[in-house]
């Protein structure tokens, strides 16, 4: 049997199939019941300074085979109730904390939060707008500069390890990359949602409460694996610093995983697989997974990690 | 100003019947891998029946199909993409909201000849959600109109166990549970004729709201009605009645089905588990996106959306957060 476990900086997982941020995971019980399932690891949904609720639906749809859209909202409990919840439960896998928050000082102070409260690693969800007036269109992680300020602000306040999350949304996401680990991230998360828009044409209207939503699900697979093709060529090369990614993006099976650790990934996070096939997929995926290293000869992920990129050198 | 595709800008003669044909055949194309409709598909309204005060059934037409593959207990999506003014608003007037089916109506052709009485206006297949307005959205819904737009995307969730022949069903609903005690009901009855004797117990709070007992008269042996206020029926909770009823009927061969408010439903179910027979309750739970993915739907370690909402009285029982108000 190949072995699937894997040490990432703040997380000792079981195998590399962890849950991505914003799927389940708001609440103890809804951890609890990810934990139980054949995952190798938790991320938390993301969480901010305060409690928020939910869009108006609708808040996440199928809206073909493949096409996940959503806009939720970033409904989460809020920093404070978070960290109780943290205080009074244990957790059978290792949990990423994701965070996010409207400016980088309040990004810093729930970090520190987290880490008072036990967390071993922090994600930060990058996707999020910053309060400043004038740089509300864009996203935090379409700026490199807001990026560098972000990071290096959480990275001052705590010592535990922090990922930070990107968005596809931008045109070159090694730039991206670059400044967060040049500010100090001891990871990358790759990718968040791509941005999408769906209309109904009977009512003549987008079909999601929020009107604007992101993209996810297997239909956005083969963005994910370009991104990340993209940012672990740039380390090979040396043009940003090394380090661990967590590559997300579409994967619903065993032979998705590979593709992303062939290109280099460390481990992976699932998401939109729990919309069609919920926990239980953690289990198929790992049995997929296992299967294939056997049959394909690989004993480990690190004798398959990054393979593809060889393939790709000859690209500039 | 109502925004273009809003129902208030079709023109007079507009043929409403030809775009419910339309939007109908476009359902047919729509169910996925898992024969369901996973995004929401606008249909015009048929028909709006006020069944009380603020109970109203919107009927829908659907393709044959659709119908067929709903069972009692399931949940559809259900969304109003404008408000009744053909306006949008970002106070959850516009929202999306589950509903389970309150009753269908099949054409002669159809899968379900016992209602050929009910025959949908057109020969054509109808689902009517009967909705109770309990806040902006469902309030907003009871004041919509022929040809306003309602999306829906379902059936999704787990079903009742269907009933064998020569057994007793026991239906007790609280106050807009009902409809998915009445579509228990009209199955058990279409499947097994005289083979099941249905027992159903109806609680609303007053006469005024009280709905859908016409309908139930027709499916069951027997129908107890109680209101809070006393002014219709017996005074009091559905659970005075079901103690006696409990007592006539032999446990084994009988299955008790709830729906209505937690604080409701658990000692009903209570009741149900000591006198020794297999119960299930509809929940009736918010559940913002419906996919397993928000996680905030869970009661004790099962998501209502997907685990439920149909989940068996033994086990919600020994849940610490079932049988508040939600
Ligand atoms: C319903 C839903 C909610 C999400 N919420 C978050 C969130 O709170 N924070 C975050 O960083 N990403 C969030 N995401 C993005 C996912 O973590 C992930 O990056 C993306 O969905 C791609 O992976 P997938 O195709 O496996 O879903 C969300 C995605 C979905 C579908
Ligand atoms: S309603 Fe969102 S997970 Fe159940």
């Amino acid at each position: 049997m190949a072995e699937l476990t894997v040490e990432v900086p703040g997380l000792a997982l079981s195998n590399p199939l962890m849950l991505a941020s914003g799927i389940q995971g708001g609440s103890a019980a809804a951890l609890h019941r990810v934990a139980a399932s054949r995952c190798g690891g938790l991320v938390s949904k993301s969480i901010g300074p305060e409690k928020r609720e939910i869009y108006p639906g609708p808040v996440c749809v199928e809206a073909m085979d493949s096409v996940v859209l959503n806009a939720m909202g970033l409904p989460n409990p809020g920093v404070e109730a978070f960290t109780n919840m943290m205080r009074e439960n244990e957790f059978s896998k290792p949990m990423l904390v994701s965070i996010f928050g409207p400016d980088a000082e309040s990004f810093a102070n729930i970090a520190t939060q987290m880490e008072d409260a036990g967390a071993t690693a922090l994600e930060l969800n990058l996707s999020c707008p910053h309060s400043k007036p004038g740089s509300r269109s864009l996203i935090v992680g379409q700026q490199p500069e807001l990026i560098k300020e972000y990071v290096s602000a959480v990275k001052q306040a705590v010592n535990i390890p922090i990922y930070a999350k990107l968005t596809p949304n931008t045109a070159q996401i090694a730039i991206e990359a670059g400044a967060a680990l040049e500010a100090g991230a001891d990871g990358i998360s790759m990718i968040n949602t791509v941005s999408a828009l769906e209309v109904d044409p009977y009512a003549g209207r987008p079909i999601i409460g929020n009107l604007l939503c992101g993209m996810s699900g297997p239909a956005i697979r083969p963005i994910a694996q370009r991104k990340l093709a993209e940012v672990a060529l740039a380390m090979r090369r040396g043009e940003i610093p090394e380090a661990p990614i967590l590559a997300m993006g579409g994967i619903t099976t065993g032979l998705d995983v590979a593709r992303f650790i062939m290109l280099g990934a460390s481990a992976v996070q699932i998401g939109s697989a729990l919309i069609y096939g919920d926990v239980a997929t953690f289990g198929q995926i790992e049995k997929e997974l296992g299967d294939f290293m056997d049959v394909s000869g690989y004993k480990d992920l690190e004798s398959m990690r990054g393979i593809a990129l060889d393939s790709m050198e000859g690209l500039n | 100003m109502s925004l273009p595709a809003a129902p208030q800008n079709r023109a007079e003669d507009f043929d409403l019947q030809a775009l419910s044909d339309a939007c109908s055949e476009r359902l047919k194309s729509e169910f996925n891998q898992a024969g369901k409709i996973a995004t929401p598909i606008p249909l015009p309204i048929v028909e709006v029946v006020e069944e009380a005060e603020g109970v109203a059934t919107i009927w829908l037409q659907v393709p044959t199909e659709l119908a067929a593959a709903y069972k009692p207990g399931q949940y559809f999506m259900c969304w109003n993409p404008y408000d009744n003014k053909g306006k949008m608003d970002n106070r959850n007037f516009n929202s999306e909201k589950p509903y389970s089916v309150g009753n269908i109506r099949i054409d002669s052709t159809g899968i379900d000849d016992k209602t050929a009485a009910d025959v949908g206006q057109h020969g054509r297949t109808q689902i009517g959600f009967t909705i109770k307005n309990l806040g902006r959205q469902s309030g907003e819904l009871t004041r919509m109109a022929r040809g306003d737009w309602l999306a829906i995307r379902g059936p999704f969730g787990t079903t009742f166990p269907t009933p064998h022949s020569g057994s007793t069903l026991i239906l007790v609903s609280g106050g807009i549970g009902s409809t998915p005690m009445h579509m228990a009901a009209k199955e058990a009855r279409n499947k097994l004729g005289n083979r099941v004797q249905i027992h159903a117990i109806m609680g609303f709070r007053n006469a005024a709201e009280s709905h859908y007992v016409e309908l139930m008269e027709k499916l069951c042996d027997s129908l107890t009605i109680t209101t809070d206020d006393g002014s219709l029926g017996i005074h009091g909770y559905p659970t005075a009645p079901l103690e006696a009823l409990l007592q006539s009927v032999e446990p084994q061969q009988t299955t008790l089905l709830t729906c209505g408010p937690e604080p409701m439903m658990k000692p009903v179910l209570q009741m149900a588990v000591d006198s020794g027979m297999s119960c299930y309750a509809a929940m009736e739970r918010y559940l913002p996106c419906s996919v397993a993915a928000c996680g905030l739907c869970m009661v004790g370690d099962k998501l209502t959306c997907r685990d439920g909402p149909v989940m068996s009285g033994d086990w919600l029982l020994a849940q610490d957060d079932f049988g508040q108000n939600h």
